[in-house]
């Protein structure tokens, strides 16, 4: 490998670099990581005075299950609600600067401006996670939670976070406005957690059920495993070995698709949309399409 | 250094650029005169390959825009009409991130930076935040940042619109500087005598197409087909005008003032030549013998109304 390729290979994006000098450097970054943790801390008290009043001597099983999964679902609800909100004005607001030409004339690649805004907003959302370790890792403190499931339910977290940055930097490079690729990013949010749900419940009982009359539906409808919040559940619920079963007609939580779970499932299609999804963005961000199509040749 | 040829841009039945061919050799400052929406930031946007052209090519230095924009980007230091600033940024990191961008890090980065301040003369306001800047010294700081990675050819779309009489001045100072350093700039004004004054050569488009160019000189000639000399004199202008009188060539006499008289005529440089020695030989008392140059206003007023294509 030459020098100049070595240089080239570990060249850290320049957008990630000045996006993590200046959003780290402001009140804002302080601001956030405070309140995140303040907000998490104050759940964990209510949940841990809520476990101890009823428990006395060593917790049991379920006092366990329901710290952690409700800690869980505290850190999960507020990185639903901030990773869209990091990155759905991301490329509209260059535009609404009107840095975004003079970015775009220079060398730099459009898939790094897409990534260098992904993942610095990304980086925050991180930082958020690792700076509530310590609230956390309360949980220890019961046992029974290993820092296999930690990492498991971590990891998960950030696919999540990937999954609705993405999405915000896809409508915030296709609409021109930051408040309208604010909205729709929610709205597609409030798809996947709530749509996919009544989607799914409906057709089940509309559609499925009629088929079912001397029996039960055991099997799990489909755009179940689109809802990153039933894919938490699943992945909770698989750490534990809890049964689970079946929630309702149509969704339970512990049948194997093959020998995939339903979060195993969720994380590939996560992963799937936001690969589509920057790469949708990457290609509208670039504004001379010929050869894309084609129509530059000779 | 920048070759346009055939070049097209429509939004589905407006044809912005219309068969626009242009060729501007190395180390020249151009400029681009239009009136709004003749086509002037469409044609800009596309050399920076920050538009898709429907049909034609760009070359600059011999690079297509469209096979090699990397490449060409490289070439390239572009100054939009509108432009934002990242006002989060102080001068010297703005400068440092666009560096950072072209590969040029460390002392290489800082040196470069320091040196494009002390061009555009914003050296003491290195560690302001971009966002105090007045509007002009932003301007400044927009051509700086153009250069940091020292391109050839400068594309630069209205770099004094907005600007007071003082930083107009300054910009131009700085145009020509760079023009001594053998940039090839390209430049759109809407202030014509300020781009008669800096330019090597211009050109006129109208709807889309470039419908004159040249030096203004040359402009002025295809216009006008004559030139003017003015000549002053410390006393017998009659007898000068008896004088200019013989010369066919001559097609206008026109006195201005007591001493002086304006000559529009149809010839070159040696005709000029002659007729000041005939001057002299008849012992008129010759002051002052000059050609006017033409006022690019009045030019571009009579072009952009004909709209005729120069052939």
């Amino acid at each position: 490998m030459s020098a100049n390729t070595q240089k080239r290979y570990f060249r850290i994006n320049p957008v990630l670099l000045k996006e993590l000098k200046v959003r780290m450097r402001s009140w804002k970054a302080a601001i956030l990581i405070g309140t995140y943790n303040f907000v998490l801390l104050l759940l964990t008290i209510f949940i841990m005075k809520l476990t101890m009043n009823n428990d006395i001597g060593a917790p049991t099983q379920a006092t366990i299950f329901g710290t952690y999964a409700f800690l869980v679902a505290a850190q999960f609800g507020l990185i639903t609600l901030i990773a869209p909100a990091l990155t759905a004005g991301a490329i509209s607001g260059e535009r609404e600067k009107q840095t975004l030409d003079i970015l775009l004339s220079t060398t730099l690649n459009h898939r790094s401006i897409i990534t260098g805004k992904l993942f610095s907003s990304l980086s925050q959302i991180i930082l958020l996670l690792v700076s509530s370790i310590p609230v956390f890792s309360i949980i220890f403190l019961y046992g029974g939670i290993g820092l296999v499931q930690l990492l498991q339910v971590y990891l998960f977290f950030i696919l999540i976070a990937v999954t609705l940055g993405s999405i915000g930097i896809f409508f915030s490079t296709f609409i021109k406005k930051s408040t309208a690729a604010n909205v729709l990013t929610y709205a597609v949010v409030v798809f996947l957690y709530l749509g996919t749900i009544l989607i799914s419940v409906f057709y089940v009982q509309l559609v499925i059920m009629p088929n079912y009359t001397n029996s039960q539906y055991e099997g799990t409808f489909w755009v179940f495993n689109l809802n990153p919040a039933v894919a938490l559940i699943s992945l909770v619920m698989d750490q534990f070995q809890e049964g689970g079963g079946r929630v309702f007609q149509g969704l339970t939580l512990t049948v194997q698709q093959g020998k995939l779970h339903l979060w195993h499932i969720n994380a590939i299609f996560n992963a799937g949309l936001s690969v589509v999804l920057l790469f949708l963005s990457a290609l509208k961000l670039n504004p001379v399409k010929r050869k894309w199509l084609g129509r530059g040749k000779k | 250094m920048l070759r346009i040829e055939n070049l097209c841009k429509s939004y589905g039945k407006f044809r912005a650029v219309n068969d626009l061919n242009l060729h501007i050799p190395k180390g020249e400052i151009f400029g681009f005169v239009g009136p709004n929406g003749a086509g002037k930031t469409t044609t800009m946007r596309i050399i920076c390959g920050l538009l898709d052209a429907t049909s034609g090519k760009v070359y600059a230095d011999g690079i297509d825009v469209i096979d090699r924009p990397k490449e060409l980007k490289r070439k390239i230091g572009y100054m939009p009409d509108f432009f934002g600033v990242y006002d989060d940024l102080k001068v010297m990191e703005y400068l440092e991130f666009y560096a950072s961008i072209y590969n040029i890090k460390g002392a290489d980065s800082r040196k470069i930076c320091q040196d494009l301040l002390e061009l555009v003369d914003l050296t003491d306001k290195k560690d302001f935040y971009v966002d105090s800047l007045s509007r002009g010294m932003k301007q400044r700081l927009c051509l700086a940042r153009s250069l940091v990675h020292n391109p050839e050819l400068l594309i630069l779309d209205e770099p004094a619109s907005g600007m007071d009489p003082r930083a107009r001045i300054e910009m131009k100072e700085i145009l020509r500087t760079l023009k001594s350093m053998g940039k090839t700039i390209l430049v759109s004004s809407h202030i014509l005598p300020e781009l008669a004054e800096l330019c090597t050569a211009i050109g006129i488009i109208e709807k889309g197409r470039v419908v004159m160019s040249g030096t203004v000189d040359e402009i002025t000639r295809k216009v006008y087909h004559t030139q003017t000399i003015r000549i002053k004199v410390i006393d017998r202008l009659e007898e000068a005008i008896r004088v200019l009188q013989e010369y066919p060539d001559i097609d206008g006499i026109n006195p201005v003032g007591d001493n002086e008289v304006e000559a529009s005529f149809n010839g070159d440089e040696v005709f000029m030549n002659a007729l000041l020695v005939r001057l002299i030989q008849n012992n008129i008392p010759v002051t002052a013998f000059n050609q006017l140059d033409g006022n690019l206003e009045d030019i571009f007023m009579k072009v952009t109304a004909t709209g005729e294509v120069e052939q």
